[in-house]
């Protein structure tokens, strides 16, 4: 074990020990650690292997930051174990690693493999024999990425809440700045929402002997109204929406000002041997010891460019670790390496490392004057404490449209103009030292507040109040080295990806074949596409492309802030699905039935009840029954509603008597068919429109619409859900409902495309005698609230002459036999009325216009390449939908739209598009069908009841 | 021909038998252990075998109420008659502000549009409402159109102190007091589909959907929930509404 002795601040409760297993094997944590900060403190160096090398991988920057630690948690891969909390008994495995994490046969690949894996190797060494592609693309993907998901579905999913979150101010950043900033905004009454990827608010200051202040600032904030969201990370900006990822929910936070205060990153150095087990930043190592009390290692070498490292060394010195020497890039001695001094460390400055030694870990680091010709030095050690500067977390902000030029002073990209509503507050914003960090945050939040109008002219004067303190206040910057691209011992790789094992030298063979821009770079070495998404590498990878190209940074510039900023299951983002089905208010009894039910658009809807061919033919011999609520069902009210009609179909609906009902087919500008149903006057300013289940939406869009466009005097009202409708068909149909209502149903009195109002079984009812499925008929309508007792009145009236209910497969099979088309099955995007065999729809010797009227006038002068016809089969195959009618045998000319047995003709009938000159009585066809050729015959009239005599009767 | 196969009341006892309105959420009441009875029509869940523990959840968690049975009519009139015709028909004489609600006369009064809105009013006073609502239509100056369309939207009321997080997990309006204070009134979707959230006081939400995704809703409702600790409550679990929002109201 390395754990120090008590820490201040620690997270850790010495009182309460936890059991894990890494790999099979149990390892003893304390609550309160993550799995890194155990397996560290178990003597674990190795935790992972990398992605393409397979190298040995171990903590590295302890902030989740990094790919480093990725594990496998019970069975999910790409969990950090860096900042995962212990759970007892949680299962924790290695990635990446075959057959064992110590023993790797893919480690080869590091070994001898690297001059045959630069970047795109797999396009360029496996491109020969091309047939033999797949199965070098199955090894491949075998021995790529970054773990295995579980085969078992079960153990795949999770459970996902998506959560949504309105707020007036979103403070992306827990630390001092970001907390400062929110409790400033809350306190003016904005309503405030804070996200930390940290288990609690406080960020560096809580590894920093800062705990207490942290806590306080924290508490100060949630006093003034701020939800803080712990262990959430914000993923991206998307027009000001921010989802952001915590545990298994993710909120969706819509704020209407965003105070971004992520910090910045250290950064690492790229040199040979950069990725060994033992090399770390030094904050990392400092959080280690700090909050988990873990001694990051025994004897420590310091590389730093700023001032930043000595400090964490020196908190690290303070706690335990021995540092024996400090490479410091800059040629100042600086003060605040002077206690490193004073406890024995050697102090280097002008140096850098040019190397990390050691097989499975650190034992050694090579120390060179930045100088070239200087006589490097060796220094025994089990952990390097890399600070290679800081890089601003701004992917955030350049999301959101920010802009960042690069500091020549800070050696980073900074964050330069932001877009409204957009603020950036404390390192983020390039401001320095704890105070002004603070200042900023609160300024930031109170200039956000303000800008809602939170706390009026007073909030105004805080603001202007807080800027000229926070000018006062801005500490004198340390100097800051700018470190070499890389530092090259001569022999090692020197990664300057840690994700995807990009090295230094590729980043110039990338360069060298022409990939020479930071964007062409990235996308070919795949650099800063990994899990840390730029974090570690997008300055190195700048730095490298500038040294191949002789460009300064600002030359090269960035490559493009993409979301997600963090790493997020994929289950995250697909989340819990809603599938709003619709049902009709009858669905409880199909269930009752057995119904085979199936979606028909967006309805929930009975297919068929276990036989559909009996259905439909009991619909011929007594009487069926059918749910058509799925209907749309349009009311159309007002002085110019039939006008309106008039201008949306070819035929005349202004001309139609009250108490009566059309058919109409809808049709486009361009003279297609769009969608057909009925229309049945109401009175003189009222129609009912029906129209197909699948179209009502576009239809009543399309109403709007024009009504909209037109400034007509009509109201419309959808009521396609507020009235369930049942289609009553059969030769007994006149019977059945003659017993359940008291209206006249005699043919004389009640006709074929008549529609009248009736209570049926005690129920207001419309009732349009109708027949789309070709035998007697009436489409009742009712409110959906009395569907069941309507449906069940029904069946029990038709009980005893042999009523039973039909899906919508035996009503496909009826309507079939009468030809009667189903827009969108038996049409498509071109078909016009006269192709479809209905030109008695279109009224040309009207004077209105109507819409498509222009298109079909042009139609009448032309032939139809394909008319719509009826075809009988000859060897009673039943073809599929969608199959090729053929054109002199051989040519697809056409094709089947519907076909079905018919059990009452007791033949095999369909529609299908065939060449106008076939479609005549008694041509032949030929249909090939999944390589079959199928002999057809045309029929032009309703295969069933062709003169309407049954409809009419 | 008149309107009545739009009417839920315009029922009557044949054959013996009296039509019953039915939710479409009533499945799924019944299976959450509901006891339904018979009142204007309609078959309601009154209760789920725990009047105390139901209105404990109002108080202290949340709970969903199915009140599919409120009646709704639709007015579509030109934007000068609107109002008019509202005001006639006992709906109140200021206008409505597009956004907010007015409760008038035991009914929400809800601009949809200048020239929509929609009257929400108890299942009991449905008849009567729409009788002075068509006769204040037909005494307008252009065309009015009143049309009943209880059977077009289902309905649930939402309440309780954890009813705006229930909301978060499948709705993205914001219902926050800022943006929806009491009485506000938000068109959008809810559980991916076109809803109408009426805020009734601070802790009590009415949403109206379709009514063929009554069975969706409910599942929807009852998953987010259950696990934020709701509980379906019947009808009787509710408070008069007038009361509670008059308190409300005396609170803002």
């Amino acid at each position: 074990m390395s754990r120090l002795p008590a820490q201040p601040g620690e997270r850790i409760d010495r009182e309460s020990t936890l059991t894990f297993s890494f790999d099979g094997r149990p390892v003893a944590a304390l609550e309160g650690d993550t799995i890194g900060s155990a397996l560290h403190a178990a003597g674990r160096r190795t935790i992972s292997r990398s992605f393409k090398y397979h190298r040995r991988r171990g903590l590295f920057c302890c902030t989740g930051h990094c790919p480093n630690c990725l594990v496998a948690v019970d069975g999910a891969p790409g969990v950090r174990a860096c900042v995962e909390p212990v759970v007892e008994g949680m299962r924790v495995e290695h990635l990446n690693a075959r057959p064992s994490l110590e023993f790797d046969v893919m480690r080869a690949t590091d070994l001898f493999g690297g001059p045959f894996t630069p970047p795109g190797f797999y396009y360029k060494t496996f491109i020969r024999p091309r047939r033999l592609w797949p199965l070098y693309e199955k090894f491949l993907r075998h021995a790529a990425g970054l773990g295995v998901l579980p085969r078992s579905q079960d153990e795949r999913e999770w459970r996902t809440e998506y959560r949504r979150r309105h707020a007036d101010v979103l403070v992306v950043g827990g630390g001092v700045a970001g907390l400062a900033a929110a409790a400033a905004a809350a306190q003016l009454g904005a309503d405030v929402v804070l996200v930390d990827d940290g288990p609690e608010p406080g960020g560096r200051l809580l590894a920093e002997g800062g705990a207490e202040q942290a806590r306080a600032l924290a508490q100060t904030a949630r006093t003034a109204g701020v939800e803080i969201l712990v262990q959430a990370s914000a993923l991206g900006y998307y027009d000001g929406l921010v989802p952001v990822w915590q545990g298994d929910t993710l909120h969706q936070v819509r704020a209407r000002r965003h105070v971004f205060a992520a910090g910045t990153i250290e950064q690492p150095l790229v040199f040979s041997g950069n990725d060994l087990p033992g090399v770390m930043l030094a904050e990392g190592a400092r959080r280690l010891a700090a909050l988990y009390a873990v001694r990051p290692g025994e004897r420590a070498v310091l590389v730093t460019t700023s001032d930043r490292g000595l400090e964490a060394a020196a908190a690290l010195q303070a706690a335990g670790v021995q540092i024996v020497a400090v490479a410091d890039l800059r040629s100042d001695p600086r003060a605040a390496a002077e206690p490193l001094v004073n406890a024995g460390a050697e102090l280097l400055s002008g140096h850098t490392i040019v190397e990390a030694v050691g097989r499975r870990a650190v034992t050694a680091a090579v120390l060179a004057p930045l100088e070239a010709g200087g006589a490097k030095r060796r220094f025994s050690c089990d952990v390097v404490l890399v600070s290679g500067g800081s890089a601003p977390a701004s992917s955030l902000p350049l999301q959101s449209g920010a802009r960042a030029a690069y500091s020549e002073q800070d050696g980073h990209f900074a964050l330069g103009e932001l877009p409204e509503g957009v603020h950036a507050a404390g390192e983020l914003a390039g401001v320095q030292g704890s105070g002004a960090v603070e200042l900023s945050g609160t300024l930031e939040g109170t200039r956000a507040a303000h800008s809602l109008g939170f706390g009026g002219a007073q909030a105004e004067q805080l603001a202007a109040d807080l800027a000229r303190r926070l000018d006062g206040a801005t500490a004198e910057r340390s100097p800051v080295a700018v470190p070499p691209a890389v530092s090259d011992a001569g022999h090692g790789k020197c990664f300057a990806c840690l994700c995807e094992d990009v090295t230094s030298k590729d980043i110039g063979l990338t360069v060298a074949e022409g990939y020479d821009s930071i964007e062409l770079s990235k996308r070919y070495s795949t650099v800063t596409m990994g899990p840390c998404q730029g974090r570690m590498c997008q300055l190195a990878s700048v730095r490298l492309v500038g040294r191949e190209t002789g460009q300064r940074p600002e030359q090269v510039g960035l490559t493009t802030a993409r979301p997600p900023w963090t790493s997020v299951p994929m289950g995250a983002l697909a989340g819990r699905p809603f599938e709003p089905a619709k049902r009709s208010a009858i669905h409880s009894r199909h269930r009752a039935l057995g119904a085979n039910i199936m979606w028909a658009g967006d309805w929930r809807r009975a297919y068929h009840y276990g036989d559909p061919l009996q259905e439909a033919l009991s619909v011929h011999r007594a009487a069926g029954v059918i749910d058509v609520s799925t209907l749309g069902k349009l009311l159309l009210r007002g002085p110019q509603a039939g006008e309106f009609l008039d201008m949306m179909y070819p035929n005349r609906f202004s001309n139609l008597a009250p108490g009566r009902v059309r058919y109409g087919v809808m049709t486009s500008d361009a003279g297609r068919i769009t969608d057909d149903g009925t229309i049945c006057r109401l009175d003189e300013q009222s129609f009912y429109v029906t129209t197909t289940s699948s179209g009502a939406g576009a239809v009543e869009q399309w109403f709007s619409w024009w009504l909209a466009d037109w400034r007509m005097d009509v109201h419309l009202t959808d009521l396609t859900q507020a009235l369930c409708a049942v289609n009553l068909a059969g030769p007994r149909a006149r019977e059945i409902l003659s017993s359940v209502t008291d209206l006249d149903c005699d043919p004389e009195q009640f006709k074929y495309l008549d529609g009248r109002r009736a209570l049926v079984a005690g129920v207001p009812c419309l009732i349009l005698r109708i027949g789309f499925v070709g035998e007697l008929g009436y489409e009742i309508h009712c409110p959906s609230a009395h569907g069941e007792h309507l449906w069940d009145a029904l069946l029990e009236a038709g009980g005893g002459v042999g009523i039973r209910p039909f899906g919508l497969e035996p009503q496909r099979v009826l309507r079939l036999q009468k030809m009667h088309i189903i827009v969108g099955q038996d049409t498509d995007s071109e078909s016009n009325p006269y192709a479809a065999a209905m030109p008695w729809i279109v009224k040309l010797d009207r004077d209105e216009n109507f819409i498509g009227r222009w298109a079909l006038e042009h139609q009448t002068d032309r032939e139809p390449e394909t008319r719509l016809v009826g075809f009988e089969m000859a060897n009673g195959a039943v073809p599929t939908e969608g199959s090729v009618v053929l054109a002199g045998g051989a040519t697809p000319a056409g094709q089947v739209t519907s076909a079905r047995y018919s059990p009452q003709l007791e033949k095999v009938i369909g529609l299908a598009w065939v060449p106008a000159d076939l479609a005549t009585d008694g041509a032949e066809i030929v249909i090939s069908d999944a390589g079959a050729k199928l002999a057809a015959r045309v029929v032009t009239q309703p295969f069933y009841d062709p003169e309407g005599a049954v409809l009419r009767s | 021909m008149s309107f009545e196969f739009l009417a839920v009341d315009a029922a009557s006892p044949s054959a013996g038998q009296a039509p019953v309105a039915h939710s479409p959420m009533e499945a799924q009441a019944r299976d959450a252990g509901a006891r339904f009875e018979l009142r204007d029509g309609w078959n309601v869940a009154v209760d789920y075998g725990d009047a105390a523990g139901e209105r404990a959840a109002i108080e202290t968690a949340g709970a969903w109420t199915d009140v599919s049975q409120l009646g709704k009519i639709e007015l579509q009139a030109p934007a000068s008659e609107l109002a008019r015709v509202i005001a006639s028909a006992g709906g109140g004489e200021s206008g409505g502000e597009f956004g907010l609600a007015r409760r008038v006369g035991g009914a929400w009064w809800c601009p949809l549009t200048p020239q929509r809105a929609l009257a929400i009013c108890p299942a009991s006073a449905t008849p009567a409402l729409r009788a002075r609502l068509e006769d204040a239509a037909s005494a307008a100056e252009g065309f009015v159109s009143v049309i009943e369309v209880t059977t077009l939207y289902a309905a649930l009321t939402l309440s309780g102190p954890a009813v705006r997080e229930i909301f978060a997990r499948f709705c993205a309006l914001d219902l926050r007091s800022v943006s929806t204070p009491v009485h506000g009134l938000r068109p959008g979707s809810v559980a991916r589909t076109p809803g109408l959230v009426l805020r009734e006081t601070e802790d009590r939400f009415l949403v109206l959907f379709g009514w063929a995704l009554g069975e969706y809703m409910w599942t929807v409702v009852a998953d987010a929930g259950e696990r934020l600790g709701a509980r379906p409550a019947g009808a009787d679990a509710l408070a008069p509404l007038d009361g509670a929002a008059q308190e409300a109201d005396a609170g803002a």
